[in-house]
């Protein structure tokens, strides 16, 4: 369960992960899967190859999950798989030899999310044990803090 | 005298605090440095330390102590001048000579510091006329006569720095006089010294230039030489009462005293003679070449009258012939002989040209035509070989400029004498821009071409621009060569574009066989292409210019071209030939007697059509987007210039154009649904290609910007399409890049004020704008709204929305702004709305504020009182909810960068641009808005501006730290934001918090210390309305104290500092009102400054000085006329004492 990769891919069920973009129409900002790895768009820039050529669109990304950063260059009319990205607000309700119970608004618990090994684990728990009440966010199955 | 008792001790310590400073860093410690440092600064303030000066020059071996006597020796002449008898420091002076003469073997930068050491004592003693200037030049003249290189180097460096001392310059040493002192010295010397210094210099030369042949030695001490003569003539020369600062490129402008010297032919002949001998050795030559460049800009009190300026610029013009030609140019004399004629061109007057004698002046004008072609050459070739240093490429823009400047005063010349020239200078630009064998592009010396491809990124400037100076010459000498260059570009052109053609179509059939895009050779194309776009590009200069914010005229050369052969015109086939864009040109019968201009045009909708058309059949991946810009640009030019061109605006008309382009002409009708056509099929083709359908979508927004072209625009059915097709955001629309989006609104927007009838328009708002507003108000309505706000597709809908928006706003003109505007207001709320639902993501609250910014910034000077306070209200709703997100974002300040401060420049944006309602406003009385409200009360009024902007200003102020002004356009915005409230809300300010009153003071004064001179002019600006504020309140509040503060930084600014003259009226004008509001405070600052001088005729001329700024204004009150009376003896007295306080 180290792995993040196995919760984002069990994360949602039905529907589909990705969908194609027009190259030249992905922005910066937003979100694309370079190297099988769903990521923010941090840098976009074009090229072309002499003069005449065609549009070339360099794109640098950071994994949402890992934060690792990957490149990839291709030809602007080609079109690439964007992530579907889901963030949904849970509230924390629990936390149970490293698991975390949450609630969703309508009530629906669901038990099966580590506490993250980083910072923002960290300041999960340690917001838990001060007895603060606050809102977890999940993006696509994985954790970002938003305290409330 | 002091003797020299315990000199050793000195020297001892001297010496091993010299081994500090220059041991190696790891080898000392920072304390060590600093004490060594120390010695040596108190050392040099050491109280006449002369005797033991000449001990250490005498005695020690250490250069760099010897480097800090002579130090030593310089500041304390200077500091003890009075105290110092007149023969104690002239024999100081003839030590230190004797000294360096003696000793040649002396570290260069030792002798040099002497040498400045002596400079700074003939410098200092020149205005006392203590010490004569007279025996030094005699002293270098009997250096330099004897023969000796090293000695005549010596005396070189002597006289180098006598210059450098003198010149008054950045070069100067600071010797903590008044700039007045060094602005009379500089003046006295130029009538003198100088000129002494030039015929010294001009004597060596000549020497030099008789003697056969040089060995190194010799020939480096000529080289020392023509550097200094380039210096003489370089000479900034002050005009009498002023004192200037440094310039760049001087040109020579001497005084009259100079007229023996320089309008002696032999000494112009010398230049020339020398710049033979010199020519080979690439550093001399630059010299002596600048020398010419110099005598070439010679103007000014020199000349006595035209006759004289007219026979040397004759000899000039014979010189420079009669070096040029006979030789093969090097490559380090190109830019130096073009600087030759480039400034010949430009300071003389076109009087003086035109009065050479006629064969000198047309032997003058064929040499310049075979240089510039020759340069032209040579700098196509430095770009096949990629070169570092273009040096061909620099000389022949200056060539093309000069010609520029002869062409554009053409009707000072003889009729059609530029005509040949401007041919083959044409001629040789597109040959050099074309692949063999028309052409030479790419091609080596050795006549084999090469062609690589490079990788291009985006921050590339586009040909047009780059080249845009050499394009517009060429441009322009095609004008008057029009009979030649305007059929020559079309049948070039068009039989490129028939080539393109037949190219396509085989490799089409290739493709068909293999289907493998990879083996198509693209050479060839390639080729075609960058014929086509060189072609593209100078025929769209050639027709059209492109003025910004002016209605674009067709040019008077082409307008007399067409009509001089509209009898030998077919008007039906010129006709036949535009509207035919799918067919050869040459196929249709007569085409021969065409109209040139139209055919021109007819040239290039056909390259538009073979790209269409290649579109059509798949081929795309084979065309060039770059040939697609420039037909794009082209197009775009050339319809804001020539379609439906308005005939009241020419003098005469050519019937071909008028026929063909004209209002109400079937011609225009057809052109601008073929090029809403050709439009519409880029966005869908191009979409991928981000430059070229911003070029597209700007082509649009030329066709619907004009009432008239848009009138027709809307007829078409292809632009209803458009207009549907973008509503609903399908395919392929959408793809285009969020800026294309922007315009591509604006442009619909613009189109739906065209005359229409009532209906038709109501069904056009309906297809066009409704949809947006109904989109919107579906998805944020929805009740699961804030759940889905965060899906991408929701957000892309969102922020397509928002630049939709901007895309309207921009599309705001005076008689559309009252629908517009009630379109966007009922946007705004819900806006305000999504800021809460997107705190998170930046980049949408960034566009939120947008969406206000430029409403603002398009709409608010139309609005009226009613209107205003609406969008009042809406923007401090907009500031108080993000005031209330900001208070909780966190920035991660460590490294931020500038974008991440966007919201911020956009708030500060918002403000002044409701601010700058307070100058612009066009909104007499409601009345564009006249039907539709009746304006409610006044009284009722709820939110001023000045509401408004204070609580942005309490937003803005805390977050702008010092840190954050380092950031040019946040530091801009943000001083004309403070200005523009000090002037418009002067009362205002003292209601303010008292930390952020503190804060707005602080920037303020920050702005006008040490900011750039922009910013502290708009300080300046902001603080008399201030100073006036006060004037009508209580004297004791903070503001009160305040001003004060600020009157005695203005004062020392102008009295104290060397300021940039452009401020002098913004300071004086800040100046007087504080002055009004600080009489005793003034009174006083003056007194203190007259006591602090003890100097007694310093002190009468500065009291007098101030006696004479305040005559006329006393007592000092808040009026017009006497404020207008200080300001101008202001600047008599910035003129009369200015450089007296200004020390250097």
């Amino acid at each position: 369960m180290a792995d993040p990769d196995l919760d984002f891919q069990t994360g949602e069920s039905g529907a589909s992960a990705t969908y194609p973009m027009q190259c030249s129409a992905l922005r910066k900002n937003g979100y694309v899967v370079l190297k099988g790895r769903p990521c923010k768009i941090v840098e976009m820039s074009t090229s072309k190859t002499g003069k005449h050529g065609h549009a070339k669109v360099n794109l640098v990304g950071i994994d949402i999950f890992t934060n690792k950063k990957y490149e990839d260059m291709c030809p602007s009319t080609h079109n690439m798989d964007v992530p579907s990205i889901k963030r949904i607000d849970y509230q924390l309700v629990n936390i149970n030899e490293g698991y975390m119970s949450l609630m969703s608004d309508n009530g629906d618990i669901r038990e099966d999310l580590r506490v993250p090994d980083n910072d923002v684990g960290r300041e999960i728990e340690t917001k838990f044990e001060a007895g603060d009440e606050f809102m977890v966010t999940v993006l696509s199955s994985f954790c970002t803090l938003e305290p409330l | 005298m002091m003797a020299a008792v315990g000199a050793p001790e000195v020297i001892t310590q001297l010496e091993s605090a010299a081994k500090v400073l220059m041991a190696p860093p790891s080898m000392v410690s920072t304390e060590q440095r600093q004490h060594a440092e120390h010695v040596f600064l108190s050392f040099r303030k050491s109280k006449s330390p002369f005797a033991i000066c000449k001990h250490i020059l005498e005695t020690s071996k250490v250069d760099y102590v010897l480097f800090q006597a002579a130090t030593a020796i310089m500041e304390a002449v200077v500091r003890e001048w009075i105290l110092l008898e007149k023969t104690s420091i002239e024999s100081l002076r003839a030590f230190l000579l004797t000294y360096v003469l003696q000793r040649p073997n002396l570290q260069k930068y030792v002798r040099e510091q002497i040498l400045l050491a002596v400079a700074v004592i003939v410098k200092r003693g020149s205005l006392d006329k203590s010490i004569s200037c007279k025996s030094i030049f005699h002293e270098v003249g009997q250096l330099i006569s004897s023969g000796n290189p090293t000695v005549q180097t010596l005396a070189c460096s002597i006289l180098t720095a006598l210059l450098s001392e003198f010149s008054s310059s950045s070069k100067t040493s600071s010797i903590g006089l008044s700039m007045e002192f060094h602005g009379n010295c500089k003046r006295l010397f130029q009538e003198e010294g100088l000129r002494q210094i030039f015929m010294l210099t001009m004597e060596v030369l000549q020497e030099f230039s008789r003697r056969e042949n040089l060995n190194a030695q010799m020939s480096c001490v000529f080289q020392r030489y023509l550097a200094l003569a380039n210096q003489v003539l370089s000479w900034n020369f002050l005009p009498p009462n002023h004192i200037l600062f440094a310039t760049q490129n001087v040109t020579l402008k001497p005084t009259e005293t100079w007229r023996e010297a320089l309008l002696d032919t032999r000494i112009m002949d010398l230049f020339f003679t020398v710049h033979r001998k010199i020519r080979e050795d690439s550093d001399m030559a630059q010299d002596s070449l600048q020398c010419l460049a110099q005598l070439a800009s010679m103007h000014g009190p020199i000349f006595p009258d035209e006759s004289a300026q007219i026979s040397y610029l004759a000899h000039l013009v014979e010189g420079l012939l009669s070096m040029i030609n006979g030789i093969e140019i090097e490559d380090s004399e190109a830019v130096g002989i073009s600087n030759i004629i480039s400034n010949l061109i430009t300071m003389f007057p076109r009087s003086v040209l035109t009065a050479l004698p006629s064969e000198l002046f047309t032997s003058f004008i064929n040499c310049l035509t075979l240089l510039t072609c020759s340069f032209g050459r040579s700098a196509a070739l430095e770009e096949v070989l990629d070169k570092d240093d273009m040096v061909y490429m620099d000389a022949y823009d200056k060539l093309l400029e000069s010609w520029l400047t002869l062409v554009q005063d053409e009707e000072h010349f003889p009729r059609g004498c530029f005509v040949q020239p401007a041919i083959q200078v044409f001629n040789s630009y597109i040959q050099c821009h074309l692949a063999a064998p028309d052409g030479t592009r790419n091609l080596s010396v050795n006549g084999i071409s090469s062609h690589d491809e490079e990788e291009i990124n985006e921050l590339q400037e586009d040909d047009r621009e780059l080249f845009s100076d050499q394009l517009s010459s060429i441009g322009m000498l095609g004008r008057v060569a029009a009979d030649h260059c305007i059929p020559l570009l079309t049948s070039l052109l068009e039989d490129r574009v028939t080539r393109l053609h037949g190219q396509l179509q085989r490799t089409q059939q290739h493709l068909m066989a293999s289907s493998d895009l990879g083996s198509v050779d693209r050479k060839v194309l390639d080729d075609l292409y960058e014929d086509i776009h060189w072609l593209i590009l100078v025929s769209g200069y050639l027709l059209a210019d492109d003025p910004q914010g002016e209605t674009p005229l067709i040019p008077s050369e082409v307008m007399e071209f067409s009509i001089k052969h509209s009898t030998e015109v077919d008007i039906n086939t010129t006709l036949q030939i535009l509207g035919s864009p799918g067919e050869k040109a040459s196929s249709i019968p007569g085409c021969n007697r065409t109209d040139s201009v139209i055919r021109l045009l007819s040239a290039v909708l056909r390259t538009s059509e073979v790209e269409s058309r290649a579109t059509r059949a798949s081929l795309t991946e084979l065309l060039s987007p770059q040939m697609g810009k420039d037909i794009v640009w082209f197009l775009r030019r050339w319809a804001k210039t020539y379609l439906l061109v308005d005939e009241k605006l020419y003098e005469q008309i050519s019937m071909p154009l008028s026929t063909a382009f004209g209002a109400d002409t079937e011609g225009a009708q057809w052109i601008v649904g073929y090029l809403l056509e050709k439009v519409i099929n880029n966005l869908s083709v191009w979409s991928s290609e981000a430059e070229l359908a911003n070029d597209t979508v700007e082509l649009l927004v030329t066709l619907v910007e004009k009432r008239e072209r848009a009138n027709i625009v809307v007829q078409c059915e292809s632009w209803w399409n458009l207009a549907k097709q973008f509503a609903s955001r399908s395919p392929p629309l959408h793809l285009l890049s969020s800026s294309v989006q922007r315009s591509l609104m604006k442009a619909l927007v613009l189109g739906g004020f065209a005359h229409m009838d009532s209906d038709t328009k109501q069904q056009y708002w309906a297809e066009v704008l409704h949809p947006l507003q109904q989109r919107f108000l579906n998805l944020i309505n929805q009740e699961n709204f804030a759940q889905i706000s965060q899906e991408e597709a929701v957000k892309q809908e969102i922020v397509a929305t928002l630049e939709a928006l901007c895309g309207i706003a921009e599309a705001t003109q005076i008689d559309n702004v009252a629908s517009l505007f009630s379109f966007l207001m009922d946007f705004l709320s819900s806006c305000i709305g999504l800021m809460e639902v997107y705190s998170n993501t930046p980049e949408t609250i960034n566009l939120i504020i947008e969406v206000f910014v430029e409403v603002a910034h398009k709409q608010i000077c139309y609005l009226g009182e009613t209107k205003s306070m609406k969008l009042y209200e809406a923007c401090l709703t907009l500031l108080q909810v993000y005031s209330k997100n900001n208070q909780s974002r966190k920035r991660s300040d460590a490294t931020a960068e500038e974008d991440q401060y966007q919201d911020l420049l956009l708030i500060m944006e918002l403000l002044t641009n409701l601010l700058s309602k307070e100058f612009i406003d066009f909104s007499d009385t409601d009345e564009v808005f006249r039907n539709q409200d009746q304006g409610t009360p006044a009284s009722s009024r709820t939110v001023s501006a000045a509401d408004v902007v204070l609580y942005g200003v309490n937003i803005v102020l805390p977050l702008m730290s010092q840190d954050l002004l380092k950031f040019p356009s946040l530091c801009n915005q943000y001083y004309k934001l403070i200005t523009f409230i000090c002037e418009i809300f002067p009362e205002k300010i003292p209601q303010l918090p008292e930390d952020l009153f503190k804060s707005l003071m602080f920037s303020l004064e920050l702005g006008m210390t040490s900011m750039s001179s922009e910013i502290s002019q708009l300080c300046l600006e902001a603080l008399s309305p201030l100073a006036e504020q006060c004037a009508k309140n209580q004297k004791d509040s903070p503001l009160f104290i305040a001003t004060r503060h600020f009157l005695k930084l203005v004062f020392d600014m102008l009295v104290l500092q060397k300021h940039n003259t452009e401020m002098t009226v913004a300071a004086g004008e800040a100046l007087y009102t504080l002055v009004c509001l600080h009489q005793a405070e003034y009174s006083e600052l003056v007194e203190t400054l007259l006591s602090s001088q003890r100097d007694a005729v310093i002190y009468q001329r500065l009291a007098d000085a101030f006696n004479k700024l305040t005559a006329s204004s006393t007592p000092p009150t808040m009026d017009r006329k006497q404020k207008v009376a200080f300001l101008k003896s202001l600047e008599e007295f910035v003129a009369n004492v200015g450089g007296l306080l200004c020390v250097k």
